[in-house]
């Protein structure tokens, strides 16, 4: 036989014409350059026991969202000259002291009630001011680890293996660096379409082409080893391809402004969580931002706060109406806070921040320790006063039920976020 | 299972070369045939593009510095006769794994690339000896921030732990030495205020006064080391060869290597560190030519890209096609996810990797399928022993697209 490979010149011609976009704007792709050195082998599955019926999600702002302007610190006379003309004037006040950006009315409400806890000065110790280095210490958790795993990869390794590959979801561009484990498998979805390949127009019907490659699943009963993994695995996917349709309905989730925004994917984490089929314990929700707010950072961020609290009210109410609130913790991520000062039009990278807790099952009120404004390092930026893993850690312990220390290789103070407290001014 | 002689011949292509080169391999009668011609560097080497340094900064991100090198990369994988030199360029990209987000200047990503390729068949020592100064690996793990009294340990530990002699055979005491001996390189960016002329470019320099010159005792051998003497000793200890040759023997075979075979291999290597050498020596091996040998690897996404190449016309966006199923798949060249390399094995066979494996049809021009049935599909892929199942399967698809894209997720081309 004879191939005919007549323009291979042409295959190659424009390969790595997107690489540019991938390394300025890809948060989805991961390295994890630093601290790479010793770390706790990957527990067994069944370590530690799932958390049935519970599932996390984590919203990830990527590029630092500037949390001085999203919980803000109004009271206080030094933050109203650090950002000059960039202060929040009119924030929804919370307590006298802090008080919500003003585009988060139904988040304040939220947290009048009682379902927001908010965690002051969360960052760590020598902050590294790339986003690439800062994401990969958000992402890993474990200064030590070479396998590249995440922290919630961790957890998945122990308490699931690859027992179920949807166990944890992805929502959002590209694979989750925090999701990924050294046993466990993770799916990432986009949309309501789900688990879906990325075909050229004349491939025009991916369902028909996932059923025909179902046929693949049952292999000849004397395929050698490896090969008779592969039909295997076929089968499993074409399953959890199943299971995600169901949960998911097909259909593309809202209109097609909504293509790529939090609120987008906040509605297919809703179905999740809604579906008796599928209810990850996990559900990472990235690529949600450009939070880089350099300039132009009243508007900009003046808009991301509106798209947070529209698309995280309307999937706590979805939730609520299926009768799952209980169920359901979500916290925010984001690899930095923002300089102190302003730069004059926005803010450059930063360090320590504040975190939300969101749902019912949430402590809330105001935890942590707020940042001093005084006392800011040689580059302009707070001193972190919260440690980030004890986040994880209160997450990992107190609401997945695991073993954190193993997880994190070290032992975090809990905070008592998940302690329900019905005070609306919640703990102080 | 009795395999062919053509899948026997095309297991020897594709485990040394990339992909299946259905053309080449169409001439080859036997496999000790296929392991002479892949192992042949007779055909003078491919000629890589003449790519500028860029000026600043500001301008080294610039994306026609990757166009143009992946252009070239994936074009030798497909269609450059030294076979066995691609494999290795390939190995020792996923065993340096340096990542351009990391690095962020496609221009020094490059210049590693053509420093792999220049010591990729004939000089590991070489090879290990240009890493500890290259720039992109000063970048990507910090050796450019690590200077005396400020020391940062992340070239010193990874050099040891997954570059050369692995876990077990060094203490924290020697990640400090050896973070030591290696303080004092910069890398020369350009538009930088300095304080001195640094010379060339993009250069690693190596400042006296940010070296470290004190003793130091790097598993067991105590001086004033520097960066060539830490070198030395690493390349000195037998655990090196050990691991390099264990892990190409893998890569290569399938399998580990059994018995004495590691250290009939690292005997091999260490003579001269020649990495064609030891592929010699490990195609030598009975494991390589055995029936568990064949299809026991799990085909890299890399390898089902170009196979795909070297078999079907591309249309004229193939590149972006490829790069978007690269990046679905998280394993697109010099973007590897850490630091220890590309996934393998079952890894590559969760659901999600296996719906987007979909994603690499993308590449191949629709118009140039008409008339191809579901036997030659698979052979144009260098699959030649295809189960009557599978067949099946191919042969229903709704037209010659469809059949392409369930070929290229077939069971049989998973597996290599």
């Amino acid at each position: 036989m004879t191939a005919c490979p007549v323009t291979r010149r042409e295959f190659v011609q424009g390969l790595g014409a997107t690489v540019a976009v991938a390394v300025a704007g890809g948060y989805g792709i991961s390295v994890w350059g630093r601290n790479p050195s010793l770390a706790a082998p990957a527990p067994p599955p069944g370590a530690w026991p799932t958390a049935a019926g519970r599932t996390l999600v984590v919203v990830e702002m990527g590029g630092g969202n500037d949390a001085l302007n999203m919980v803000v610190p109004h009271h206080a006379g030094v933050y109203h000259d650090l950002r000059g003309e960039l202060a929040i004037t009119d924030p929804i006040d919370l307590d006298g002291r802090i008080g919500f950006h003003p585009a988060l009315p139904r988040l304040a409400d939220r947290y009048r009630a009682g379902g927001v806890a908010v965690v002051e000065g969360v960052g760590y110790p020598d902050p590294d001011l790339s986003h690439f280095a800062s994401l990969s210490t958000w992402w890993g958790a474990a200064p030590g680890t070479i396998a590249g795993t995440g922290w919630l990869g961790r957890w998945l390794d122990g308490a699931v293996g690859d027992g179920d590959p949807l166990a944890a979801v992805a929502v959002g561009p590209g694979p989750a660096p925090a999701l990924v484990g050294d046993t466990s498998f993770v799916v990432t979805v986009q949309d309501a379409t789900g688990l879906a390949p990325d075909l050229p127009p004349w491939i025009d019907d991916p369902a028909e082409l996932v059923a025909a490659w179902a046929g693949f699943a049952a292999g000849p009963v004397d395929s050698p080893a490896l090969l008779g993994r592969v039909h295997g695995a076929i089968a499993a996917t074409r399953a959890a391809h199943d299971r995600l349709a169901g949960a998911l309905g097909g259909a593309a989730a809202g209109a097609r402004r909504q293509r790529g925004t939090l609120a987008e994917f906040l509605d297919v984490a809703a179905r999740l969580v809604v579906s008796d089929d599928v209810a990850p314990s996990v559900i990472y929700v990235h690529g949600f931002g450009d939070f880089d707010t350099h300039q132009g950072q009243p508007g900009r961020h003046a808009g991301l706060m509106g798209q947070l609290d529209d698309a995280l009210d309307t999937f706590l109410g979805e939730v609520d109406a299926a009768g799952r609130a209980g169920d359901v913790v979500v916290m925010t991520a984001s690899e930095f806070g923002r300089r102190a000062a302003s730069n004059g039009s926005g803010t450059d990278h930063g360090t320590a921040a504040a975190h939300l807790l969101i749902g019912e099952p949430v402590a809330g009120g105001r935890h942590g320790e707020p940042l001093d404004l005084r006392d800011l390092d040689r580059r302009g930026n707070p001193r972190h006063t919260v440690d980030f893993r004890s986040v994880y850690a209160t997450v990992l312990g107190d609401w997945l039920g695991a073993d954190a220390a193993t997880i994190l290789d070290g032992d975090y103070e809990r905070l008592p976020l998940l302690e329900r407290r019905r005070s609306p001014l919640g703990p102080r | 299972m009795a395999y062919s002689t053509r899948e026997r011949v095309s297991h020897v292509v594709r485990r040394l070369g990339i992909g299946a080169h259905p053309a080449l391999a169409a001439g080859l009668a036997t496999p000790d045939d296929a392991v002479v011609a892949a192992l042949d560097l007779a055909a003078p080497p491919p000629a890589p593009p003449r790519l500028d340094p860029p000026p600043d900064r500001d301008s080294a991100r610039d994306d026609g510095t990757a166009q143009a090198a992946f252009a070239f990369w994936l074009g030798a994988m497909a269609t450059s006769p030294r076979l066995v030199e691609e494999r290795l360029v390939w190995f020792w990209h996923d065993h340096f794994a340096t990542s351009l987000r990391k690095v962020q200047v496609p221009y020094l990503m490059w210049v590693q690339h053509l420093m792999i390729r220049r010591y990729a068949t004939s000089d590991f020592a070489a090879l290990l000896h240009a890493v500890a100064t290259d720039p992109a690996m000063l970048l990507f793990l910090d050796g450019a921030a690590n200077r005396a009294g400020a020391i940062n340990e992340n070239f010193g530990r990874e050099v040891m732990e997954l570059f050369t002699i692995g876990r077990g055979n060094y203490t924290e005491d020697d990640v400090v030495a050896a973070a030591r001996a290696f303080t004092g390189w910069v890398v020369n960016v350009p538009g930088r205020r300095r304080a001195v002329d640094l010379g060339e470019a993009w250069a690693a320099v190596f400042v006296p006064f940010r070296h470290d010159d004190g003793s130091k005792t790097l598993l067991g051998t105590t001086g004033s080391l520097d960066t060539t003497a830490a070198v030395d000793v690493l390349l000195d200890h037998p655990a090196t060869a050990e691991r390099i040759a264990a892990k190409l023997h893998t890569e290569i075979v399938g399998l580990p290597p059994a018995g004495a075979a590691t250290a009939r291999l690292a005997a091999a290597f260490r003579r001269d560190y020649s990495p064609l050498a030891l592929v010699e020596a490990i195609v030598a091996e009975p494991a390589f030519l055995s029936d568990a040998a064949i299809r026991a690897r799990v085909r890299t996404p890399v390898e089902r890209a170009v196979g795909l190449a070297q078999g079907f016309a591309g249309h004229d966006r193939a590149g972006r096609a490829l790069f978007g199923a690269l990046r679905n798949l998280d394993y697109v060249p010099w973007l590897p996810p850490n630091v220890a390399g590309f996934p393998a094995g079952t890894r590559l066979l969760g659901p999600h990797r296996l719906v987007h494996g979909f994603d690499l049809a993308a590449v191949a021009d629709p118009r140039a399928l008409d008339g191809i049935g579901p036997a030659e599909v698979m052979a144009r892929l260098g699959v030649h022993d295809v189960a009557d199942a599978t067949l099946a399967v191919l042969g229903a698809a709704r037209d010659p697209a469809h059949r392409l894209a369930l070929a290229v997720n077939a069971p049989e081309y998973l597996v290599a």
